[in-house]
């Protein structure tokens, strides 16, 4: 199915809160499974595990993945998962990705540290491309490398750098259903989009706190209609935009209490009592978000790194014909 | 490069920062003394450490990764100073997490006192009072009108401004009424979405307004007014003074006892207060004025080293962490088991130092820590170690096998018998003969295993517990 010709954008309101501390601590990442489940990525130091989740705010269990063993990460960053819910993780500190099924089990681990063809140093985001390739920034060495599930090179590109197709510690990356490919490009403070092998599109973003810029960009997420999300770390935000790299909005957080929140606070009346006491505007806001997953139902989960929790918007747009979205302008108008 | 003025440069580096490399100490000495003090005590002309880096790398909750991004910190700032003197507040103006249980409100408080460790010591006493880690501390927030409590009030004069013996008890009371009403805004609780920075503030209803005489002085003061009070005082400058004598310079006795104690070097105290009141408690000028001095230049060897102290500058010495990597949180723990828990004073006189830091145990784990971490042949700093003795000779005699690793080492100064001893175990294995293809890819061989060896003993040794 193609993209639509334009949107009627109707809004993206916040959908739900998923998850609080002790259950997602320090979540960083995470992946859509089957029949609803989550698999929410958490890392600190010293600590990593796999929380299995429901979108309905359900604990199913969890997965200790914390080590230097094979199987095990020490600093993940980014978590994949393929049709058959095997998981497919990268790790920062130990310079490989690990893939594990649903339980934990090993099944593949490949990488090793270096600079050259293949070698990574501090793989940070990585994505399926539609083949089952599997795309992976390899930050430290500023470049995108495109591998095979099993850790078949399949090419790359980028250098150190700001110029076009060059990155400085990119983190995120995110492919489209075109097959396009996009970085961001975290400490030059900006997105950039590629071909599938590597070829410069476009890039947007720059340094600051306004719309459409950057205080490095961790994450990337791109949806059906092209709509791209950056998640704008520093600024604590997520900025979406268009196909064209246009700013749409930004999204600084809306949290409520997700509902096994409201079950542990009916049990403990001194944080209650502390709450009530509190300015709770505070709690709303995002806190040093890194990533952004986009589902094909239009809803928007960003693990909510610094508050222990993901928040979910869902998107609401109606799409547009040629008879119902007039052809492109370039001057503003006032007639209508 | 003179071995002196590297000498005197690498006591400068202890004291002033964590320690250096070597490379980083040649840098500096090429620079020359003077010129390195006024880029330590004016850190604006070096640029701060890498705050992206940090955020993106480490995170974690809890006292112990805090403290190991601190930790992370002083080894890798461009700026030490920074560092050490957020390390002395905290040593002085001691709070902990014991009783705080907030670890971003500790963070917070560390951050602070690396904002305004070298300012002056009126902005670090308004700042401090108005600090919710502290405030909590010492139980300002229930510090109201009608029920006041003196012991924030207590403290600022006792043990962080004046000491004992320059006020009254009334002096006290009225200290504490001036400051009835600051507290800090309730924060969100840590449940169920984490910590959230607690603020300062002022509650109008709970301050008292009534008249007050203090040290002297009449008036409706508030807080603020007391503190301004407090940094005329000569005493203050006295206090301060022997606070940074005794953690820059050499160790005194304990502070409870420097009313009754008087300092062993009442004439740099002097220097060090005048140079304080001529100022008006700007603690660059007063710091600037102790590196310069002949006593601070004399006094190497003179302090046993803290626990952070020695970890960084074992850290510093092997050159590992120079880059992110997981794991700097047990370094917290190593520095909490020799008696020092960052984070967590004992008490508000902070910890004891000088001979206090060592007993059996801590001893043991001192030595133990140094040793294991020089045992890594493959370590970054041990291999430049080795690249530098091999550059100095295909083959050394047990003399210059001692005396070159105590240089790169340090330099670190032992004493003759000492010396003599590591002598007479080098003299064992007979002159130090490096094997043709070396050992520059952390293979060891004999001559890595003999140098790890003689390593192994600096590290345990006595003197290298002294900074």
């Amino acid at each position: 199915m193609g993209r639509p010709y334009g949107l009627l954008r109707a809004g993206f309101p916040f959908h739900k809160t998923l998850g609080m501390r002790r259950l997602t601590n320090y979540p960083i990442d995470l992946a859509l499974g089957k029949e609803d489940r989550l698999f929410i990525l958490c890392r600190s130091e010293g600590t990593a595990l796999i929380r299995k989740y429901s979108t309905e705010d359900a604990d199913l269990g969890s997965i200790g993945i914390y080590g230097d063993e094979p199987g095990q990460v020490t600093w993940p960053v980014t978590i994949l998962a393929d049709a058959d819910e095997n998981l497919y993780l990268t790790d920062e500190a130990l310079h490989r990705v690990t893939i594990i099924d649903s339980e934990g089990e090993l099944i593949d681990s490949w990488g090793e540290e270096g600079s050259g063809p293949g070698q990574l140093n501090g793989p940070a985001g990585m994505t399926f491309d539609a083949e089952g390739n599997l795309y992976v920034v390899d930050s430290l060495n500023h470049r995108v490398q495109k591998f095979t599930r099993e850790g078949g090179l399949l090419g790359g590109w980028g250098s150190y750098g700001c110029g076009e197709g060059e990155f400085n510690m990119p983190w995120g990356i995110a492919v489209d259903e075109l097959g396009d490919v996009y970085v961001a490009d975290w400490r030059n403070d900006r997105v950039q989009k590629f071909s599938a092998d590597g070829e410069f599109k476009m890039a947007f973003g720059t340094s600051g706190c306004g719309d459409s810029e950057f205080n490095r960009p961790s994450g990337v997420d791109v949806d059906r209609h092209g709509d791209i999300y950056v998640v704008d770390r520093g600024n604590n935000r997520v900025q979406l935009f268009n196909e064209e790299g246009r700013y749409v909005q930004q999204f600084i957080g809306d949290a409520t209490l997700s509902k096994v929140a409201i079950s542990y606070m009916m049990t403990n009346a001194y944080p209650n009592r502390l709450r009530d006491m509190a300015k709770l505007e505070i709690q709303k806001l995002l806190r040093w978000p890194q990533s952004v997953v986009v589902s094909e139902d239009g809803l928007m989960y960003v693990p909510d790194t610094g508050s222990y929790r993901v928040q979910v918007y869902r998107k609401e747009a109606v799409e547009l014909n040629e008879l119902q979205f007039a052809p492109p302008r370039r001057a503003p108008a006032l007639n209508i | 490069m003179a071995d002196e003025d590297l000498g005197l440069m690498a006591h400068l580096l202890r004291r002033a920062g964590f320690g250096a490399s070597r490379e980083e100490l040649e840098a500096y000495a090429a620079k020359g003394y003077d010129e390195v003090v006024e880029d330590l005590v004016d850190e604006e002309r070096c640029p701060p450490i890498d705050e992206d880096i940090i955020k993106r790398y480490f995170g974690g909750e809890g006292p112990d990764f805090r403290s190991g991004a601190w930790i992370y910190r002083m080894i890798n700032s461009p700026r030490p100073l920074e560092e050490k003197m957020a390390l002395f507040c905290h040593h002085v103006f001691a709070t902990g997490f014991a009783k705080v249980a907030h670890a971003l409100a500790m963070s917070d408080q560390i951050d602070l006192f690396r904002r305004i460790g070298m300012s002056n010591i009126r902005e670090i006493l308004l700042e401090l009072s108005m600090n919710p880690a502290m405030i909590n501390w010492l139980d300002n927030n229930e510090n109201i009108k009608g029920e006041p409590n003196e012991n924030y009030g207590r403290e600022l004069l006792e043990l962080f401004s004046m000491g004992v013996g320059n006020y009254t008890e009334d002096d006290i009371k009225n200290c504490a009424l001036a400051f009835t009403g600051w507290t800090y805004a309730q924060p969100v609780p840590l449940y169920p979405h984490g910590y959230y920075s607690p603020e300062f503030l002022f509650r109008p209803e709970d301050h008292d307004y009534g008249e007050k005489t203090f040290l002297g002085h009449t008036g409706n003061f508030n807080g603020d007014d007391i503190i301004d009070i407090i940094v005329e005082q000569p005493a203050t400058a006295r206090f301060i003074s022997r606070h940074l004598y005794n953690f820059f310079v050499a160790d005194e006795p304990q502070v409870p006892s420097w009313n009754v104690t008087p300092p062993q070097d009442p004439e740099a105290i002097e220097i060090l207060s005048d140079a304080f009141m001529e100022s008006k408690g700007d603690m660059r000028h007063v710091l600037r004025t102790l590196f310069k001095s002949d006593f601070f230049k004399a006094a190497r060897f003179k302090r046993v080293k803290s626990p952070a102290e020695l970890i960084a500058g074992v850290l510093k010495l092997v050159g590992t962490y120079r880059t992110p990597t997981p794991g700097m949180p047990r370094y917290h723990r190593a520095a909490k088991l020799m008696g020092q828990e960052l984070f967590n004073p004992p008490t508000v006189e902070g910890w004891h130092t000088g001979q206090e830091w060592i007993d059996g145990g801590m001893l043991t784990e001192r030595i133990n820590f140094a040793v294991d971490e020089v045992s890594d042949a493959s370590k970054p700093g041990i291999q430049a170690l080795i690249k530098r003795l091999r550059a100095a000779g295909d083959s050394l005699t047990p003399e210059q096998f001692v005396d070159t690793c105590l240089d790169l080492a340090g330099p670190v100064t032992l004493e003759d018998k000492t010396r003599a001893d590591l002598i007479r175990f080098a003299q064992s294995g007979g002159d130090l003969v490096f094997s043709s293809n070396g050992s520059a890819n952390g293979e060891t061989d004999e001559s890595t295993d003999r140098i790890i060896l003689m390593l192994q003993l600096i590290v345990a040794s006595r003197e290298y517990q002294f900074a």
